[in-house]
């Protein structure tokens, strides 16, 4: 009777043992069974390539961080070109391209031809309000549309007209005025503008010969200086395109856009105007649009609007600067 | 029994007036809060994603006097389409006809522009809904035009 009783109670401990390593194994297995995994099935030779992946998950993460860079709208968006914050913000892309790739070379692209020309509107110090440009006539084609459109200006005439061309900026009648079309240089006319902005070149690229671009640019400008003597007259450079996003024509390239800056700048030199290099705040730093800065390649979407719109905010010329340039010119 | 009688008249009556109320437009009395409205349209744009434009500006892009216009939304495109969204309250009923004028004129100068630009979205010009009720005057390029005729029924355009 003891005999059974003590075995019973064996029995019962053993149980309990038992029961209390399965609930340990099944602990262990649920918060460790990955650390086990690992241990049972190690080899030395994975451990290389378990490495590599790890790498590269670092720096597809980097990648996403830099990337990520690009879409926050803020004064730190200065990419490429001229300013500090720009040089900061190509070193970034570097690192991570030389960790990505080690054997490519990295690579910067200036957004001007003449980094050093005073035409180029510079940073100010102070920036200024919507007010600025109560007096301001903006003219261009369906990008500076969509700046009127989405950027939050709230102050200033618009003259745009979608597909605008310098051709047809000089001689069609692409302006409406409610009852009649009547072409820019009518409109321009109608009243008195402190400031002129003009964007085109979009639809320019590979119409023209280049030398016949200048030209054409040379004559409407000074033409609507005539008509407007006491503005100050900006040209803003043609914004980069997104080419694999671009459906229009091959001609659409950023090779063509860069050279047509260029004119846009020497133009700006020789007859005393302004060149506003929105590309400072919109090149990705390898001579393209930032991506996802459009959706279709060509038009920027409405945050880079806003960032353009706070880069006129930031880049202007004050009267007193304009007249001090202008004298100068009537003295040499 | 005529007391029930003129009990059930009375109610025919009562539903009567009230059904022909509802029916009939009172269009001089209908009030729209025209940021809801305009926003509702919104969802009727699946092709591109439109931006509100200043309100300051919008009286010239209508080809409007600014006294024409009490106040407005609208909601337009970067330029990758034509769509757009115009919701205008007129300074008073006579005005109506000027806003439904000029929105019919920008339409009509963008359907020639992009003609020659882009044809397709010179097509979806062409289907563009301008309606007005009271003071109210609608513009809508979009994706859905049957839906958005749904909404403006539902606002009572």
């Amino acid at each position: 009777m003891a005999q059974g009783s003590r075995r019973r109670r064996r029995r019962s401990e053993f149980a309990y043992v038992l029961k209390l390593l399965i609930w340990v194994a099944a602990v262990i297995f649920i918060f460790e069974g990955r650390f086990i995994y690992t241990m049972v099935t190690f080899d030395a030779s994975d451990a290389v390539s378990a490495d590599n992946s790890v790498t590269e998950e670092e720096t597809e993460t980097e990648a996403a961080e830099t990337e990520a860079i690009h879409y926050v709208v803020s004064d730190d968006m200065y990419l490429a070109g001229l300013s500090d914050a720009g040089v900061v913000e190509s070193e970034t892309v570097e690192e991570t391209e030389t960790e990505t790739e080690p054997e490519t070379e990295p690579e910067t692209h200036a957004t001007v031809s003449d980094p050093d020309s005073t035409a180029i509107v510079r940073e100010q110090a102070e920036a200024v309000d919507d007010t600025y440009f109560s007096d301001a006539v903006f003219i261009g084609d369906s990008r500076m549309e969509g700046f009127r459109n989405t950027s939050g200006i709230t102050e200033g005439t618009f003259f745009t007209s979608v597909g605008m061309s310098l051709s047809s900026m000089t001689s069609s009648a692409i302006i409406s005025d409610g009852d009649d079309k009547i072409t820019v240089a009518a409109a321009l006319s109608g009243g008195t503008y402190g400031k002129i902005y003009i964007m085109l070149g979009a639809n320019d690229l590979g119409e023209y010969s280049w030398d016949d671009f200048k030209e054409g640019l040379i004559s409407v400008t000074k033409r609507f200086q005539e008509l407007q003597p006491d503005a100050i007259l900006y040209l803003c450079s043609c914004i980069y395109v997104e080419e694999d996003k671009v459906t229009t024509g091959d001609y659409i390239n950023n090779e063509n856009v860069d050279t047509l800056n260029s004119i846009l700048l020497e133009v700006c030199e020789e007859e005393g105007y302004y060149y506003l290099d929105f590309n400072e705040v919109l090149s990705d730093g390898y001579g393209s649009l930032i991506e996802d800065a459009s959706s279709d390649g060509v038009h920027i979407t409405a945050d880079y609007c806003k960032v353009m719109l706070e880069y006129m905010k930031t880049h202007y010329v004050s009267v007193t600067d304009a007249g001090e340039t202008a004298t100068e010119e009537t003295e040499e | 029994m005529k007391k029930i009688t003129a009990f059930i008249c009375a109610v025919v009556l009562v539903f009567s007036l009230t059904a022909c109320s509802s029916d009939t437009k009172d269009s001089e009395t209908v009030t729209i809060t025209i940021s809801e409205l305009a926003e509702a349209l919104l969802e009727t744009v699946t092709s591109d994603s439109l931006s509100e434009t200043a309100s300051s500006l919008v009286p010239s892009i209508y080809y409007l006097d600014e006294d024409k216009v009490a106040s407005s939304v609208a909601y337009a495109s970067s330029g990758a389409t034509a769509c757009e969204i115009a919701v205008i309250e007129s300074s008073d009923a006579d005005s109506t006809a000027d806003v439904e004028s000029g929105m019919q004129t920008r339409v009509d100068n963008q359907i020639e522009l992009y003609t020659s630009y882009n044809e397709s979205e010179a097509s979806r010009l062409e289907t563009a809904i301008i309606k007005s009720v009271g003071v109210y005057t609608v513009l809508c390029v979009c994706d859905d035009t049957d839906a958005a005729e749904e909404i403006l029924e539902s606002y009572g355009f």
